[in-house]
């Protein structure tokens, strides 16, 4: 199984060193990749650090920050993607760029410091994006001597944050990435601890599919030898042949008489299968169909959770939204709750405009379009929003019925 | 294990939001596996026949197995193949001798940038992978270049879930780059699931195969007997060598790749 993880937290808490840290015991490191490093280390005249194992760009090595993700995969009981975000509040647009296919993420919280301004943020930009899979790892334990009360009371400093968002129940796992110590290999300085180490929780991760409704997205249609073929893909559920379909918002309803591949044609596909199918009707791109027993509902109005990475929007303010394939112009009619995306805390109701890195609860009067409560279905529950260029990004929080 | 499947449904995705974003894509072969198998899920997402032009960077000093592979397959997919070269380099006599930073620009940089610029492509499809080395691995899938081919590395676009930023100013085009998530591994995987064609040098010869393949005087083997495709899967399950180990722009220092492709390399 593959399994996508995102490791986030405060800038210097030691999330490039922890994945350094987890390629190396885990025996994944490119031959000649150790000396290549001791060599760069020298030439920049630095102690070697496990973070070097993780690429870099030249400006990332002077300036001694992260500044875009960077994925790294290996191997444990899953396939591990690893991604390492940037921890600097002006890099959040990476940090999102780099967490948006997260399955599990991973918060590391140094022992001396607890939590710091992008500790808050992170946690509450997972949760936003429904992560719901989160592990804590609280490093550098070697700086305060490996102590017990050290980790419980940071432990419970970040529980309280975590509770905030709706994190209950989480794991935490006292370690030092510098050392070694929990994260690949159970450490012998620590015998007050006996939960699990970092690999042995995110090897324990599982992950299921729901069951949903058919959602199947409309990306093109082409000529396929006299058949009118609609491309796209299943963004949930199972699409068969037979079906009785509604596309929406173009309206039109039809029967799936092929489904199409290159190699032939299926009787069935499910959920992430980009495939063709020729229907009895001719829908556009950016169209949702669903079955009509269960039809997706086009809709004028919405209220979305949006965090804005770039610019800031006024109320009244038209942007263009982007959901699945389909494009659309919308107005910020409303902003309804400004969020502090450090503590998720409200910091003011109905304001006039939101500025770059804060979130808000945001009522959109858009052009007609398909979507989703992200708590029902998350592949059409998902926003940008661009302005020249992607500007923000948000879940649908309600749909008027 | 990754399943392969998702792998190509991805991809498929993508090349197909590609097609639908621009006006004028191209896609980039250098008759290697990660582009072949590129070919190949284009093949798949437009049902058989590749929509839009394919490009091939001539330096003149590719290795003669490739140059047959190429003419071969290009008739056997029907494929509308651009052969690109710098004629001018050429003429001067650019070559590796005048440093490889300076021969890659002048015989595979520039004679790409004249040739989307006579083309007026908007957006070129690269098989590149971010396990490959070094900087790739922090590329989008979506990465926009500017009028001189730049890419601006420090202040890439916002890129979450399948929403990738396709709006370019005039004159920029678009890298987009299908097979980003998959690994070389993967790819091998393909080869063989799928019944792909490869360059016969990538199989084992006297103890020693190409890993990957670039020009002839800057590319060199590895210690392999791995004579099938099988067999190469098998030892990249257990090898703990670089893959691009054989190529010298990489290894001559440490940010050559960097510059490079800050300046429009693939
Ligand atoms: N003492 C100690 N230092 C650590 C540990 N982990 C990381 N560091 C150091 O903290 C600094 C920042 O680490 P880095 O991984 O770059 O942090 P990031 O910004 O969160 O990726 C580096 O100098 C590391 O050597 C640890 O477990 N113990």
């Amino acid at each position: 199984m593959n399994v996508n993880v995102v490791i986030v937290g405060h800038v210097d808490h030691g999330k490039s060193t922890l994945i350094g840290r987890l390629l190396y015991d885990s025996d994944s490191i490119t031959e000649g990749r150790v000396e290549e490093i001791q060599r760069l280390a020298e030439e920049y005249k630095r102690r070697f650090e496990f973070a070097y194992f993780l690429d870099s760009f030249d400006d990332e090595l002077k300036e001694e920050r992260t500044i875009d993700t960077t994925g790294v995969m290996f191997k444990g009981k899953n396939l591990y993607s690893v991604t390492d975000v940037p921890g600097h509040k002006e890099f959040i647009k990476n940090m999102l760029t780099g967490a948006s296919h997260a399955d599990v993420a991973v918060l590391v919280v140094a022992a001396e410091e607890g939590i710091q301004e992008q500790t808050g943020r992170h946690a509450f930009l997972i949760h936003m994006l429904g992560i719901k899979r989160l592990f804590v790892v609280i490093n550098k334990m070697d700086a305060v001597d490996y102590r017990e009360e050290a980790f419980q009371d940071i432990k419970n400093e970040v529980a309280q944050l975590l509770a905030s968002f709706g994190y209950h129940h989480v794991d935490f796992i006292p370690g030092s990435a510098m050392e070694g110590d929990n994260i690949y290999k159970r450490s012998k300085r620590m015998e007050w601890y006996h939960g699990h180490t970092l690999i042995e929780a995110l090897d324990g991760v599982k992950l299921s599919k729901q069951s949903k409704p058919l959602r199947f997205a409309v990306q093109d249609t082409y000529l396929v030898d006299s058949d009118k073929v609609i491309v796209g893909r299943v963004e949930s559920g199972t699409l068969r042949r037979g079906d009785e379909v509604v596309f929406h918002p173009s309206e039109v309803k039809g029967k799936i008489e092929k489904i199409k591949i290159l190699e032939g044609e299926l009787e069935k596909a499910e959920a992430g299968d980009s495939i063709g199918i020729v229907a009895s009707c001719e829908p556009k791109r950016g169209d949702v169909c669903g079955l009509v027993e269960n039809p997706p509902v086009p809709t004028e109005e919405f209220l979305g959770e949006a965090v804005l990475l770039d610019n800031s929007v006024r109320k009244g303010d038209v942007v263009e939204l982007r959901c699945g394939t389909r494009r659309v112009k919308c107005e910020i009619k409303e902003i309804q709750e400004k969020i502090n995306s450090e503590t998720g805390e409200v910091m003011a109701k109905y304001p006039d405009y939101i500025s770059q890195h804060e979130a808000a609860t945001i009522l959109f009067a858009t052009e007609p379009l398909v979507v989703e409560k992200f708590s029902d279905i998350p592949e059409l529950g998902r926003f940008v929003l661009v302005q020249d260029r992607n500007i923000g990004a948000g879940v649908v929080l309600e749909v008027p019925k | 294990m990754l399943e392969l499947k998702d792998l190509e449904n991805r991809s498929i995705y993508i090349l197909r939001e590609a097609y639908a974003e621009f006006k004028r894509p191209a896609v980039l072969w250098s008759t290697g596996k990660d582009s072949t198998a590129t070919l190949w899920l284009c093949k798949k997402a437009f049902f058989g026949k590749i929509p839009f032009p394919v490009i091939h960077i001539d330096t003149t000093y590719k290795f003669k197995q490739m140059y047959a592979f190429r003419n071969n397959l290009a008739k056997e997919w029907g494929m509308n193949l651009i052969v690109a070269r710098n004629e001018e380099a050429i003429k001067e006599g650019v070559g590796p001798k005048d440093g490889k930073f300076e021969c890659c620009t002048s015989l595979k940089t520039q004679a790409l940038m004249s040739c989307l610029e006579e083309n007026r492509f908007d957006a070129l499809i690269l098989a590149i992978r971010r396990d490959e080395h070094g900087i790739r691995a922090k590329e989008r899938y979506f990465s926009p270049r500017d009028e001189d081919f730049k890419w601006n590395y420090k202040d890439q676009p916002l890129e979450m879930w399948d929403q990738y930023q396709s709006t370019t100013e005039d004159k920029t085009h678009t890298r987009v780059h299908p097979i980003l998530h998959w690994r070389e591994l993967d790819v091998w995987e393909y080869v063989k699931q799928e019944n792909l064609p490869v360059n016969p040098m990538y199989f084992a010869k006297d103890g020693k195969r190409y890993r990957s393949l670039g020009c002839e005087p800057c590319t060199s083997t590895i210690d392999s007997d791995a004579k099938t495709i099988e067999e190469i899967v098998e030892e990249l399950k257990v090898t703990k060598i670089a893959e691009r180990s054989g190529r010298a722009q990489d290894k001559e220092k440490a940010f050559t790749m960097q510059k490079l492709r800050a300046l429009g390399y693939m």
